[in-house]
């Protein structure tokens, strides 16, 4: 399969170069390695991560590739989400395929196996979608194009905070999962700052499906708004059980970045309406070359929506690509010191790295409010 | 508060009750852990899911159609995969073994084949409307759940201990091989046996996804924690112990959230079973079909 | 060439580390399969291992010999209080119980902020590594060979050929049961720690029941006729998902698919001889 895609992009290229006729050039590919997860039950998340790089990767081969004319290709490897298994995945693409860069992990637990792997190797890796805090601090070599939750949630409790003037509020957070947990704990420090006042901290496991006895508890404190801190299935339970309860719809939610998801409204309808979460992209952001972005997602993929995940790989592939030129080879040192100064301006909005590589302009992140099972705007 | 509570510790309890109840009996009557189970939980929902989307079937009708499906599927894996071992007469961990392995390949094919995305049951199926009683609140979900539990629980008790049927099921739990001499064909009991349960199963798998809008093909892996809990303290293959310690297991996890912490929600159903083996290993009746060894 | 090899052993570095990992593993299994009984709580023996160990390193600085010694008593005082009360009963019940403490542990060790909760604990320092495991591995795979021979081994066969025969002959049943289950989960105790001490990150949930379930499959792949089996069937299912990695979505089914077949057609495991005695 892999081979096979190769010899396509082979004879593509060598179809595309005599057709323009162009003298002797180097062809080759240049192939990245990308670590996601693509079976198992988050595989959704490396799903989205894959259409986003593919769609990608279309677009920039069409317009010639990098490094003048070679081909960008992608060897995919399946992470299923077990931390050993993107250990193994990372080595493999570093040993065995040499790749001059790896994209992902998909989950911050998998980039603390895979990311010191490729940092003690001194082979760039850029994260997509890990936004967990400490992920950059692995080492040099490890870099983020995901805006940590440590910069998106404090803009959403503020906007409420201003916007509607909660004081008091519930807190909930699944308390088995490392994305939901730090997310959690931004939220803490971050309401604690503002000066709004917890009444309660509930906590639930990522794979529970009832929620009435954390609920019921936060229902009779009367809070103004409850800050949620959850994966999308969870999350999409607790706002439809909250109505059930009998929780006022004018007691919203206040999400992380697990409820920016479109599922949210497609599972939890009605009940979700009101709730509040932070992006660092919107897919009815009205610019030309996301609304492109946009079709062309939905072309490719019979329909399918794209997410902020899709949004981000697809982002980031341009971003490498970036780095690639201005390194003039496919050569991991070259890129590594390439990519710090990559300016780009994507669907996402403008993008470059901070000096701690993480991406430096949060000025893109946008509060959304779920109104009628779609997220639009907050005005 | 404290009324509403526990409104939600008996709901939550029935459905324990259902998803256990179903699981001991296969325990009960074939002397095997089969964890496939869990599968059946997802499948029915599943089969239901589809019944009110593609076919546009009422609930009332998907139900069935849930449970059936699981029913068969149980019957048809049972065949495949415990006969032949059965017959060698092999250890009871070879048994576990094959199931675990099946269950395996089962989860991964669905999915694949269905995705891993969480679904609901369509808004317009079921009107989730609710009866207040002062400050409490019961969804019609929830009522759903309740009676379609204690029906189909009593159902199972009924046929189980007063019909020629049920004899027949306990003639061969108890000793297969005398209760072949008698005339009784074991292998039609064992497969009415693994209907009954898959079908169970399915059932639970279909109100827990009305109740909770949560179906995914892994539905019923964290379910099946939970159930050997539930089966251990209820006493392994009795069914009304399944019943009430299921209801005292939802009961408990409740209350522990909303009087104690949440974060030791999760760990009470384990701490009752954990007690269960110090204090009454044969389960809440202490009557229980386990052999001592 | 040199560079060759290095490139190759650094590539699948961490598979020869789990290899050999999963060997100590699929051996502390075996010796509870050995007389008769079913544990599915080796991952969450070898979670609090893994934990033990790392901590001690972390946090005080001991030296490594210390946290594997802890590392091994710490799971077996856990064996004790949850093992103990099933040992009357039949193996059921210590499968369930152990399953319950996979859930126990799992809910501590998140819930527990100073071990990283949620989060994990990671900057774990290299400790061990190779040498380390196959040494463990080495030394456990003769030990339980020797023990296997002697009279011991006949007595623990024939509980698990025949738990009543075995009792009427004098075998002291319950005793046996609590001994094995308290060796094998110090076993899973250690084998966690060098894990830890490999991967410089652990959380909470890599320990969980899933966990419970794959390491049992070693030993029911293998079979349990001698200490080697056991071995194998860990070390075909280690290396089972980075071959059939090409295999993407229908890996986790074929994985599956061979269990149902290996017990279905080899119900003594692959490696089905027994070993000769001379006891």
């Amino acid at each position: 399969m892999r081979s096979m895609s190769r010899r396509v992009l082979l004879a593509a290229a060598l179809l595309g170069s005599s057709l323009v006729g162009a003298q002797a050039q180097d062809k080759t590919p240049v192939k990245l390695g990308a670590i996601e997860i693509l079976t198992g039950p988050n595989s959704r998340y490396g799903i989205a991560i894959q259409r986003g790089f593919d769609l990608a990767l279309a677009d920039i081969n069409k317009a010639g590739g990098v490094l003048g004319g070679r081909p960008l290709a992608i060897a995919y490897e399946d992470s299923a989400g077990a931390k050993e298994q993107a250990l193994n995945a990372a080595r493999k693409l570093i040993g065995r395929d040499k790749v001059p860069l790896i994209l992902g992990p998909t989950l911050s637990n998998e980039m603390f196996a895979a990311g010191p792997v490729a940092n003690e190797r001194k082979v760039p890796i850029v994260g997509t979608s890990t936004t967990a805090n400490g992920i950059t601090a692995i080492g040099p070599y490890v870099f983020r194009t995901s805006l940590p939750e440590a910069d998106v949630i404090p803009v959403t409790l503020k906007t409420a905070q201003a916007k509607f003037g909660i004081k008091r509020v519930a807190v909930m957070y699944g308390n088995d999962d490392a994305f939901t947990k730090s997310a959690y704990d931004v939220m803490k420090a971050s309401l604690e700052k503002l000066g709004i006042e917890t009444l309660t901290t509930e906590t639930f496991g990522s794979k529970d499906s009832d929620f009435s006895a954390q609920l019921t508890k936060i229902k009779a404190l009367n809070p103004d708004a409850i800050v949620l801190s959850a994966l999308v299935e969870a999350a999409s339970g607790i706002e439809l059980q909250a109505r059930q309860l009998g929780i006022p719809e004018k007691v919203f939610f206040i999400g992380g970045n697990g409820l920016n998801s479109p599922k949210l409204g497609d599972i939890a309808g009605k009940s979700a309406d009101g709730t509040l979460v932070g992006s660092p992209w919107f897919i009815g952001k009205p610019d030309a070359a996301n609304q492109a972005f946009v079709n062309a997602f939905k072309d490719k993929y019979g329909g399918d929506l794209p997410d902020q995940f899709a949004a981000q790989a697809y982002d980031t592939l341009f971003i490498v690509a970036k780095a690639i030129d201005a390194a003039g080879a496919p050569d991991s040192e070259k890129i590594k010191d390439a990519l710090i100064k990559v300016k780009h301006t994507g669907v996402m909005g403008p993008f470059s790295f901070s000096d701690s590589r993480d991406p430096a302009d949060t000025s893109g992140v946008v509060v959304l409010v779920m109104k009628g099972g779609k997220f639009q705007l907050l005005q | 508060m404290l009324e509403q509570q526990l409104v939600n510790g008996v709901v939550l309890g029935a459905t324990y009750a259902l998803f256990a109840i179903g699981f001991t009996l296969m325990f009960g009557v074939m002397g095997v852990i089969n964890l496939t189970y869990g599968v059946y939980f997802a499948l029915g929902a599943f089969a239901a899911l589809w019944s009110t989307q593609g076919l546009g079937l009422p609930i009332w009708a998907a139900l069935p159609v849930g449970a059936l499906v699981a029913g068969v599927l149980a019957v048809v894996l049972d065949t495949l995969l415990l006969t032949r071992l059965r017959r060698a007469k092999a250890p009871e961990l070879a048994s576990l073994m094959v199931t675990l392995g099946a269950t395996l390949f089962l989860y991964a094919g669905m999915a694949a084949a269905l995705g891993t995305e969480i679904r609901r049951f369509p808004a317009e199926v079921f009107s989730g409307g609710a009866y207040s009683l002062g400050d409490v609140r019961v969804g019609t979900t929830q009522l759903l759940i309740l009676a379609a539990a204690i029906v189909l629980m009593l159902a199972l008790l009924a046929l189980v201990r007063g019909s020629r049927l049920g004899l027949a099921i306990r003639a061969v739990a108890e000793n297969p091989d005398a209760a072949s001499l008698m005339g009784i064909n074991g292998a039609l009991m064992l497969r009415v046996v693994s209907f009954l349960s898959g079908a169970i199963g399915g059932a639970a798998g279909v109100l827990v996804g009305l109740n909770f809008n949560a179906i995914q093909p892994f539905m019923g892996e964290h379910m099946m924690l939970r159930g050997f809990a539930v089966i251990i303290v209820g006493g392994l293959g009795d069914l009304r112990g399944a019943l009430l310690a299921g209801l005292l297991v939802g009961l408990a996890e409740v209350l522990t959230a909303a009087y104690l912490s949440s974060t030791l929600k999760d760990m009470i159903a384990f701490a009752l079973l954990v007690a269960t083996l110090w204090f009454r290993p044969l389960g809440l009746f202490g009557r229980a079909a386990a052999k001592r060894a | 060439m040199w560079e060759a090899f290095d490139d190759f052993y650094w590539t699948y570095q961490s598979l020869i580390h789990a290899i050999g990992v999963n060997g100590i593993l699929a051996l502390s299994v075996y010796v509870v399969l050995a007389v008769g009984q079913l544990s599915l709580g080796q991952a969450a023996f070898m979670g609090v291992g893994a934990y033990t160990g790392a901590l001690l390193t972390v946090k005080f600085g001991v030296p490594f010999g210390v946290s594997i010694l802890a590392a091994a008593l710490v799971p077996a005082l856990l064996a004790l209080v949850v093992g103990g009360p099933t040992l009357r009963l039949t193996g059921v019940y210590l499968a369930i119980a152990t399953i319950g403490l996979g859930e126990i542990t799992r809910i501590v060790f998140l819930n527990w902020d100073y071990a990283g909760g949620a989060l994990g604990l990671s900057n774990i320092p290299e400790r061990g590594g190779v040498a380390a495991i196959y040494g463990t591995l080495a030394v456990l795979l003769v030990g339980l060979t020797l023990v296997a021979r002697s009279r011991v081994g006949r007595a623990m066969e024939a509980m698990r050929e025949d738990e009543a025969a075995a009792g009427v002959m004098g075998v002291n049943l319950p005793r046996y049961r609590l001994v094995a289950l308290v060796v094998s989960s110090a076993m899973a105790g250690v084998a966690g720690c060098l894990s830890a001490h490999v991967s410089s990150f652990i959380g909470p949930n890599e320990y969980g029941f899933e966990a419970a379930v794959t390491i049992l499959s070693y030993a029911l792949l293998g079979g349990i006729g001698s200490p080697l089996a056991p071995v194998l069937g860990s070390t075909i299912l280690t290396l089972l998902p980075e071959v059939l990695r090409p295999l993407a979505d229908f890996r986790l089914m074929v994985n599956g698919l061979i269990i149902v077949l290996a017990v279905l057609f080899m119900p003594r495991g692959i490696l089905p001889w027994r070993i000769a005695r001379t006891g």
